[in-house]
């Protein structure tokens, strides 16, 4: 808007230009619309039209060729299935993920903060697993723990046996939830450093004058100057745990052992595509996509969106 | 001295944690040279000598070149497209004013964490009704479609931080709009398209989901679906599968050493303070 004054000069200038300008302006319409058009034909044909097309079939019985309409009868399923609360709980669970991705983050930027002898390299180091596939993580874990295989071996040094970590419920949570946080701290690392990085450093000076431990200092400047950030991180992990674990489970866990590590997406994905029950399968992905708006909503109104200016 | 010594601690804490992040990469590049008798032994072993028969069979007892292809074939035209698209989008949200543009764009932001199955489930029976099952035309819509949401929000940050007046300036020059697009917010903004591109591909590339629903058959299978098949079946010869996953990481890691500035940077941008 500042920078207006050309334009307002222009138009304190000319005052008969009407004709051009409305030329203009006409121009200016056709083509934003034919510039948004690909972008939006896209967006609308691939996305939003097949989420109508998802609640339309939640409420039908449809085996992916003849559908017919039985009002909630799916959703009355959903909420009767044993199955469907056990892969909630399985999510909640799954939540654990968030504080240990937090508390990873916030002690890898602190420690990369104090700009020890080649703190760059740490960081790009500490940002490899973002970069790799769910999959190549998930084969690798479900590898190194295999009774007998690395875990166990590199164990066996503190005289532990070998351990089935994948066949028993809690175990085989862990070992999901010790592969995402292990993918995740590395961006929610970068996220907090960068917010570190804007706070005063005269604050920290003032705080060792004072005598303020280092302890102190990050409970009571550091913590407090990044709480967006870490608000941020939060949030888009949580959302993250409902959406993102499909290739983890696909690959370490695939569900089991029984339920147990079965997630919301997972499920849908064996009713739908496994067994052919696309109108359960509709539910319960509409179940999902509402649970994650919820999430997403309430994001943006506790913590208004504020977008890092260009240049950070 | 004592910051010295808390100094040398935070060093080697940080040594620790990068272990943990390097050593997977070093362990899937020495056992894939190792026999799987010898990884059965130990897996922590270094190969005896310079052994590559993993790949060998890699690549002769399955179509894994292939499937390399295929996420090529899938992922650059999906690049390509969601790049260039959502950059025509964003440009219009920031620099043409449109009606109802704030309205579109807060429903693209909406979408952007839509779990992919919410689409993909309808996309999938249309798809097979229509006779595309297994066709690349189809997976490479839908990745173009599904990334255009967060790369219009970056690209839209991005664009934002170069000035109206240079827009202003070029049409009052009499520059067409599509020449301001093309001549003037293309090159200044070619970083932020850059890393959009970059992280566009890094996520295409890795995703297992899509792929796995939309081309399923082996003359169309992708590199993901391939290597979560593949645990199954090598589950016994760790080093064909160790071979396996670097070969899938290799194009994203090269990506990222690269890149790695820009890269961080650009993950940034989507981020708040």
């Amino acid at each position: 808007m500042d920078n207006d004054v050309t334009g307002q000069l222009n138009e304190v200038d000319t005052p008969v230009i009407t004709m051009r300008e409305q030329k203009v302006r006409k121009r200016r319409n056709v083509f934003s619309y034919i510039a948004l058009l690909p972008a939006a034909l896209l967006v609308f044909g691939l996305m939003v039209f097949p989420i109508g097309e998802t609640i339309y079939h939640s409420f039908t019985n449809w085996d992916g060729a003849t559908s017919t309409f039985i009002g909630f009868e799916n959703f009355r399923l959903i909420f009767s299935n044993p199955i469907i609360s056990q892969v909630l709980v399985n999510s909640l669970i799954f939540l654990i993920s968030v504080p240990l991705i937090l508390a990873a983050s916030l002690v890898t930027a602190v420690l990369v903060y104090e700009k020890v002898l080649g703190w760059r390299v740490f960081r790009f180091l500490f940002f490899i697993p973002m970069v790799l596939s769910p999959v190549i993580v998930g084969v690798l874990f479900s590898t190194i723990f295999l009774p007998g295989g690395a875990v166990d071996k590199l164990l066996s040094v503190f005289g532990l046996g070998q351990f089935s970590w994948l066949q028993y419920p809690w175990t085989a949570r862990a070992v999901v939830i010790l592969a995402l946080v292990w993918t995740s701290f590395g961006f929610g690392m970068v996220v907090i450093l960068s917010a570190m990085s804007t706070v005063d450093t005269a604050l920290y000076d003032a705080a060792a004058i004072d005598g303020a431990s280092w302890w102190r200092r990050l409970r009571s400047i550091t913590i407090p100057m990044i709480s967006g950030s870490l608000q941020f991180l939060s949030v888009i992990n949580v959302i993250y745990t409902f959406t993102s674990l499909f290739a983890f489970v696909f690959t370490i866990t695939a569900g089991g052992p029984g339920f147990s590590t079965t997630t919301v997406d997972y499920y849908t994905y064996i009713t739908t595509f496994e067994n052919g029950q696309f109108g359960y399968g509709a539910a319960l992905a509409l179940l999902l996509f509402l649970i994650v708006l919820t999430l997403t909503i309430a994001q943006v109104k506790l913590f208004p969106y504020r977008e890092v200016q260009q240049g950070s | 001295m004592t910051s010295r010594i808390s100094r040398t601690l935070v060093f080697v804490i940080l040594c620790l944690i990068a272990v943990s992040t390097v050593y997977p990469l070093i362990f899937m590049a020495l056992n894939s040279m190792r026999s799987s008798s010898a990884f059965e032994l130990s897996p922590f072993g270094l190969p005896s000598h310079w052994n590559f028969s993993s790949y060998h069979s890699l690549f002769q007892e399955i179509p894994f070149a292939q499937s390399i292809l295929h996420s090529f074939i899938v992922v650059v035209p999906a690049v390509i497209l969601a790049t260039f698209t959502s950059s025509l989008a964003a440009f219009v949200f920031t620099k043409v004013p449109i009606k109802l543009g704030n309205v579109m764009f807060w429903v693209m932001l909406m979408i952007m964490f839509m779990p992919g199955i919410v689409v993909l489930l309808p996309l999938y029976v249309e798809v097979a009704h229509t006779g595309l099952s297994n066709n690349f035309v189809p997976a490479i819509l839908i990745y173009t479609a599904i990334s255009i949401p967060y790369g219009t929000y970056l690209l839209r940050s991005n664009f934002r931080s170069i000035p109206d007046s240079v827009v202003e300036a070029a049409r009052v020059d009499g520059a067409s709009w599509i020449k301001v697009y093309w001549r003037v917010i293309l090159p200044i903004g070619r970083p932020g398209v850059f890393t959009v591109a970059i992280l566009t591909f890094l996520n295409i590339w890795n995703d297992l989901f899509i792929s796995l629903v939309l081309l399923h058959a082996s003359n169309t299978e992708m590199v993901t679906p391939t290597l979560a098949q593949l645990s199954g079946k090598y589950s016994t010869d760790v080093p064909v599968l160790m071979a396996g996953l670097l070969i899938g990481a290799l194009p994203t890691l090269l990506l990222y050493f690269i890149t790695a500035r820009v890269f961080i940077r650009g993950m940034l941008s989507g981020a708040v303070r």
